[in-house]
């Protein structure tokens, strides 16, 4: 029983997502051949599509939350970014977006590949050092170090620079605008990481600081005449672009792919390398993760790039949906990126959570929304019930259910241990007990 | 990197990245300029307001005797108070205020008529009798136009029949709710008509209608006409039928605004059935204001009338602004 009652309260996250889809499918209305459309093929799909751009943000705003931090640019970048994209897309030459983008990939692309390089030169040096096991420092020949890893990335940012110039007389295509716009919304990232570590400032406060400044850097972009740029596949822009919001396969949205593969992808990272064990270790103590070696400033460094890459990604993909690139496209998308973040048990103190719960709340949040909209409830309503829904679950997430039938049981409890004197624990304590010990993620 | 050095390079680096955004062109007072005009503008990030905007300017051309002041109040009730009063101590000679909303401006606005500066407000009123001239659209004129319009469409008075959505601005905005209660005025009186949806709000914004619409179709076999209360929401559903589609099932998507760029062109590419033109009060606005500065009577209210776009006029409006 009580290992039962431990299980339940170990997943009971996904016992929610359980039960919301149980209302969705109890309470869905049918189509006349008697289908049910909560349950249908397509319905599920519709909001896989619909939480992906959510869900790719949420993504990036998990890891800067496990470490830690926050970062509330996301809404504004991803804005920034439909705007890059759609500007790219629609307009030949040299245009502000251009002018902006063309330089940020090929720097982009020069440090990627050129880190990348190093480390896997400094990988291998290690799996070749006979010492194995034992903590020392490998030591790099200075063409190792920095040599050779220049020159790929040079070789790199040259590719880029010449496949971008070829591409600027006509419009962008569509690996175009997937290369350079990634890039741009990293180097926001990067500003901010770099305020961060360098400056030493509050993550609050910074990424505020870059949420108001990239809306106006995106109005400034699109210039003043233009609040909104309108992207018409097939005649102003490449109909190849509309590959991003097709099916794949005829199974899976390709935005819904996106944001897959970027659950796995960072998921696997945060789980099985160094890097994601250390943000683990700087979001639970920073001073002591610092004490003992790791290098914190820049691991914050790439997290809040990652969260810039990830917002800049699903600028794209918002563009693509809904054809059309404006400044204050992600408003507010900041806000529910991080209550879905807090839904999945993340904590905002940082060092506690993980990927598989924010896909989760992601979910939780999608389904809600769209059970909801079947049951055509007031959008006013609607807002009020979001609300009820993101208290609910976080109490459920902190509290564990356990806990709060302990409190409860807790003047019973102490009565009957004062009388029964050497008494094995109750059931309940126990499972505060197991709760208290990092069972509650 | 101390971090002295690093302010000081990021402080470089970040005036160099500015330069691009330099404008091309300073704007040249013109010297030669009788009238000094401010203008304060509540937000330029809607279309609408860059379409007033830019209509203000196109007059403003025409009247070489005034200088025109156009200020932006980013959305925000303090910026735009604290605009305006920027441009009272600049002593303009009239003043035209679009308000971002009626209680927060009405202060100043007084402030201005108690300097002896004539006040033209323009689409949204304040809470004062005492300012100069108000213009404005009427959108529970226009709702009822398309209501009118949708009620033809779906087989005349009498007998109109059909599955109607509704997408609403936003719910906390005066204008959806006339534009809401003007076109039910019409629909309401005929018993063929069925609404499908209940008060659901896209925020003026083409994805959420997008979204609305999305769910809206799995959720009805049989859609006849969409009315968004923008052209851009109607556009949106009109999207999401297309994605599903099912854009050739629904017979009418029916918006309001009637913008060049937006809804104008997308009735002329035969996305949506008609919009209704809700015009900016810039270029009527200034018109008055040189009217009144050179010593004419102007009336105390001026309401734009409203204007039926459908495929026939498209073209026509298209030319004349150029788009086509």
């Amino acid at each position: 029983m009580t290992r039962f009652l431990r299980m339940l309260a170990h997943t009971k996250l996904y016992w929610g997502l359980l039960v919301i889809c149980l209302i969705g499918a109890l309470a869905s209305p049918h189509t006349s051949t008697g289908r049910n459309i909560f349950l249908s093929y397509a319905n599920l799909t519709d909001v896989l599509r619909q939480v992906s751009i959510t869900g790719l943000v949420a993504t990036g705003m998990t890891i800067v939350i496990l470490l830690g931090g926050i970062d509330l640019s996301v809404g504004s970048v991803v804005g920034f970014s439909t705007i890059i994209c759609a500007m790219l897309l629609t307009k030949a030459g040299w245009t502000t977006a251009s002018a902006v983008g063309l330089p940020a990939a090929v720097f982009v692309t020069f440090a990627a590949i050129a880190c990348l390089t190093r480390f896997v030169l400094h990988g291998i040096a290690r799996g070749r050092d006979v010492t194995g096991g034992a903590r020392r420092e490998i030591r790099l020949s200075p063409w190792q170090r920095l040599g050779f890893p220049a020159l790929l990335g040079l070789s790199a940012a040259a590719f880029t620079g010449w496949f971008a110039w070829s591409e600027l007389p006509t419009k962008f295509g569509l690996l175009g605008v997937l290369l350079i716009t990634p890039c741009v919304a990293l180097l926001l990232g990067a500003v901010n990481g770099l305020l961060i570590v360098t400056g030493r400032l509050q993550p609050f406060i910074v990424t505020l600081a870059m949420m108001v400044s990239a809306l106006g850097i995106g109005r400034l972009t699109a210039g003043q005449d233009n609040a909104v740029i309108a992207v018409y596949t097939g005649t102003n822009a490449t109909e190849a672009f509309e590959v991003l919001r097709s099916m794949l396969w005829g199974l899976v949205p390709v935005p819904s792919a996106f944001f897959l593969a970027a659950i796995v992808i960072f998921g696997a990272i945060l789980r099985f390398t160094t890097f994601g064990r250390y943000i683990y270790a700087i979001g639970g103590n920073a001073e002591v993760a610092k004490l003992s070696g790791i290098k914190v400033a820049q691991v914050q460094f790439t997290a809040y790039m990652l969260s810039g890459l990830l917002a800049g990604i699903a600028g794209v993909l918002f563009v693509a949906q809904y054809r059309q690139g404006k400044p204050d496209a992600g408003a507010g998308l900041e806000l529910d990126a991080i209550a879905a973040v807090v839904i999945g048990g993340t904590s905002l103190m940082g060092g506690r959570g993980g990927l598989v719960g924010t896909f989760v709340g992601v979910l939780i949040f999608g389904l809600l929304s769209d059970i909801l909209q079947l049951q055509n409830i007031d959008s006013n309503v609607q807002l009020v019930m979001k609300g009820l829904i993101i208290v609910c679950t976080v109490l459920m997430q902190e509290q564990s259910f356990g806990q709060l039938v302990a409190r409860w049981r807790l003047p019973t409890a102490k009565r009957a241990s004062q009388t029964g004197g050497g008494r094995t624990r109750s059931p309940a304590e126990r499972l505060e007990c197991a709760t208290y010990n990092g069972g509650s993620r | 990197m101390k971090r002295r050095e690093f302010l000081q390079l990021s402080a470089t680096v970040a005036g160099a990245a500015m330069t691009i955004y330099l404008p091309g062109e300073s704007a040249l007072s013109r010297a030669a300029a009788k009238w000094k005009i401010g203008f304060s503008q509540a937000t330029t990030l809607e279309p609408w307001r860059v379409q007033f905007n830019k209509d203000i300017q196109t007059e403003a051309k025409s009247h070489p005797e005034v200088n025109l002041i156009i200020t932006d109040g980013q959305d925000k009730t303090e910026k735009q108070v604290a605009d305006c009063e920027n441009l009272i101590v600049q002593q303009v000679d009239a003043l035209l205020i679009s308000p971002k909303e009626s209680a927060g401006l009405t202060g100043v606005v007084e402030k201005a008529i108690d300097a002896k500066i004539p006040v033209i407000v323009l689409d949204r009123n304040v809470n004062t009798k005492r300012i100069t001239q108000f213009i404005g659209g009427d959108n529970v004129v226009i709702g009822r136009a398309a209501g009118e319009h949708a009620v033809k469409l779906l087989g005349g008075p009498g007998n109109a029949k059909g599955n109607v959505v509704e997408i609403w601005g936003g719910m906390g905005t005066q204008p959806a709710h006339d534009r809401h209660e003007g076109f039910h005025a019409f629909t309401d009186k005929e018993p063929g008509i069925k609404y499908l949806l209940n008060n659901q709000s896209g925020d003026w914004k083409q994805d959420q209608a997008y979204n609305i619409m999305t769910t809206a179709l799995r959720n009805n076999e049989k859609i006849d006409l969409v009315y968004g209360h923008n052209d851009p929401m109607a556009y949106g559903a009109y999207l999401a039928a297309k994605d599903a589609d099912r854009d050739k099932d629904i017979r009418f998507f029916i918006g309001i605004d009637g913008l060049p760029d937006e809804g104008v062109t997308w009735v002329h590419k035969g996305l949506l059935a008609a919009t209704f033109l809700y015009a900016t009060p810039g270029a009527e606005g200034l018109r008055q204001a040189v009217k009144l500065l050179n010593g004419e009577k102007i009336p105390p209210a001026i309401t734009l009338p409203t204007m039926l776009i459908t495929k026939d006029n498209a073209t026509e409006i298209l030319k004349k602004n150029g788009l086509l």
